[in-house]
């Protein structure tokens, strides 16, 4: 019998750009971090497309993970993300956490118990492999904040 | 007084693009462009890397369509290899370049074109996209992502990644085909085939009420190219090219990658990075054409599997030769979805699918070779050079979308033309006139996709730069 995703982490970045890649590092490091947690499941992509619906929609709860160009650099933030979908956003093949939780309430019936957007201001997304002075200095910041809340999604 | 409205971005595409309309003094629109406003540099910077490396880094191009110009660029380094690749690794490859055309086609379909379709082209600017059709319609809505996961998880179970596998090599593929694996997609099938039977019946519901785009989306006569099988039948991975003129008499037939190179040229327009392929007998611009899933559907006599063979009997009822307008682009486009699962579980049950002999090998055997594969959007041609030790000298490729770019053009003049009457326009006007370049699916971006955080601004705007009008989609 399938196990119960209780935790989806779902980053999204491009490693290409810079402190973009964010979301993908922190996805990498909690691959590895819950790797014998079936009741977790991590999931990277460059950019969140409509189908990831379906996979919010077969778990408890939900942390979103991404950099943020509105925040200071450096700056690590966990907060709330709504299902009541805000329609002043545009919508195509690339949708918002908010958009995303939305689908998914609209399509599966999907509630989650928790869901959570993690995001690290960014300070350069030029064109490059590496993170910016203050994003590199944010990591094990935002890895404990992932991590605790991951645990409290699993009630532990 | 001359005007030109200008529509910045192209919303629903892959990729950028902007559209200008120009406007005479009594408000009658005298010319209009689509342009493609990024720049690709692949052909460039591949030069001096090894031909060996060309398909992994070809497939970068695009975050839709990798696995077409894998598929391309493997075959135009076969080529210079001078090697047949084995039977089961050509099973494979097909299979890989189905899931992805069902894939891309659900987005096109679902995503980008269905909030105009199922909602209407008049319908809240603000509803009209994939979270009002998921309101509006959740069926269908939850059968585009049912659909769309159908071809990404073949595509990552074959190629261990759902974008820019790296499975596809010059010579074959990496790895065999598990029993494992296999079991998996035919376990995903059932699912497929009614979400696809849903679709097409949604679609053939609500057609009927878009006669007046049917007239005037990009509908009048034109050339048509398409890969074809020796038995007339659609092939998205092997096969030659057929050439077609409007009334679906047979131009050219037979052509093969190379003999591309010699009869397809590509003409420049300044307003545009992409440029316009014709076929150089009939000369720029009455050697233009149209590729993808209306070209294919257009020139092939059969589709080789049962239901697909039905529904292209049906497509084929819908005009006494050639079906000409653009709109039909979404009507083929399903029922091409339709042939993919179809043709995916055929190859499943082929008893030599799981062999293990999957690559052949060889070195540098000729300095030249071409490959050709169909992208979910039309035919998709790479073309190296290389010196002795195999490092590229020289490339070239030749996209779906720069063979529809003349169609593309020609069909926003003729529906601007039709919806804009003194100098007036609307948002659904405006809407219409993108709608056109949707049907195409064009695919700009080559990898970048950052629609949805820029806004739209339409400027009506008089000879000396004074604004007129203006309309703004924040």
């Amino acid at each position: 019998m399938a196990i119960k995703i209780r935790c989806l982490v779902l980053a999204c970045g491009n490693t290409l750009r810079g402190d973009d890649g964010i979301g993908a590092q922190l996805a990498e490091w909690a691959e590895g971090r819950f790797r014998d947690d079936p009741q977790v499941r991590v999931i990277s992509r460059q950019q969140w497309t409509p189908d990831l619906a379906a996979d919010i929609a077969a778990a408890d709860s939900v942390l979103f993970v991404d950099a943020s160009a509105k925040s200071p650099a450096g700056r690590v933030r966990l907060i709330p993300v709504s299902s009541r979908v805000d329609t002043s956003a545009p919508a195509s093949h690339h949708l918002t956490p908010n958009q995303l939780l939305g689908l998914s309430r609209t399509l599966y019936g999907s509630i989650k118990s928790h869901a959570m957007l993690l995001t690290v201001g960014v300070s350069s997304t030029e064109l490059g492999e590496t993170f910016s002075a203050p994003v590199e200095a944010a990591i094990p910041r935002a890895r404990g904040t992932l991590e605790k809340a991951v645990l409290r999604f699993l009630g532990r | 007084m001359s005007q030109t409205i200008t529509i910045d971005p192209v919303t629903r595409l892959e990729g950028h693009g902007k559209i200008t309309i120009q406007l005479n003094g009594q408000g009658e629109v005298e010319n209009a462009h689509f342009h493609v406003t990024q720049v690709r540099g692949f052909e460039r910077f591949s030069e001096g890397r090894p031909f060996y490396e060309m398909p992994s880094l070809m497939a970068r191009i695009c975050g839709i369509c990798p696995v077409s110009h894998l598929i391309a660029s493997a075959k135009a380094c076969e080529a210079i290899m001078s090697v047949r690749i084995p039977h089961t690794a050509a099973q494979l490859r097909r299979m890989l370049n189905l899931a992805q055309m069902v894939q891309s086609h659900a987005l096109s379909f679902f995503y980008l074109a269905s909030p105009d379709l199922l909602l209407g082209m008049e319908s809240d600017p603000k509803l009209r996209n994939i979270l009002g059709v998921a309101a509006a319609k959740p069926e269908l809505g939850r059968a585009g992502i049912g659909l769309r996961r159908f071809g990404q998880s073949i595509i990552e179970l074959l190629g261990d990644k759902r974008v820019h596998p790296g499975w596809v090599v010059p010579g074959g593929v990496t790895e065999p085909l598990s029993q494992e694996k296999r079991d998996k997609i035919l376990a995903m099938l059932p699912e497929a085939y009614a979400n696809v039977g849903m679709a097409l019946g949604a679609y053939k519901q609500i057609a009927g009420a878009f006669k007046p785009e049917i007239e005037v989306f990009a509908n009048f006569p034109s050339n048509y190219l398409s890969l074809i099988s020796e038995e007339e039948s659609i092939d998205f991975t092997d096969g030659t090219l057929r050439l077609i003129d409007a009334n679906g008499n047979i131009i050219e037939d037979g052509m093969t990658a190379s003999r591309y190179t010699e009869v397809i040229g590509e003409a420049v327009e300044n307003y545009s990075y992409t440029k316009f392929a014709y076929y150089k007998p009939l000369g720029y611009p009455d050697g233009s054409y149209r590729v993808g899933p209306l070209a294919r559907l257009n020139i092939v006599k059969s589709m080789g599997t049962p239901r697909a063979e039905k529904e292209l009997a049906e497509f084929k009822q819908l005009a006494a030769g050639p079906v000409s307008s653009s709109f039909y682009y979404h009507h083929a486009r399903l029922v091409e979805m339709l042939y993919g699962i179809e043709k995916i579980e055929e190859i499943l049950a082929d008893s030599r699918i799981l062999d293990k002999h999957v690559r052949a090998t060889a070195g540098v055997n000729r300095l030249e070779g071409a490959g050709q594969a169909e992208a979910p959007r039309g035919v998709l041609h790479h073309h190296y050079k290389v010196d002795d030790n195999g490092k590229i000298t020289w490339a070239n490729l030749v996209i779906a979308t720069g063979q529809n770019n003349n169609a593309m053009n020609r069909g926003v003049l003729q529906a601007a033309r039709s919806y804009i009457k003194d100098g007036k326009f609307s948002e659904g006007i405006l809407n219409r006139v993108e709608a056109v370049v949707r049907t195409f699916d064009p695919c700009l971006s080559c990898s970048t996709h950052a629609f949805g955080q820029m806004p739209l601004e339409i400027s009506l705007l008089s000879a000396d730069g004074e604004v007129m009008d203006r309309i703004a989609r924040d």
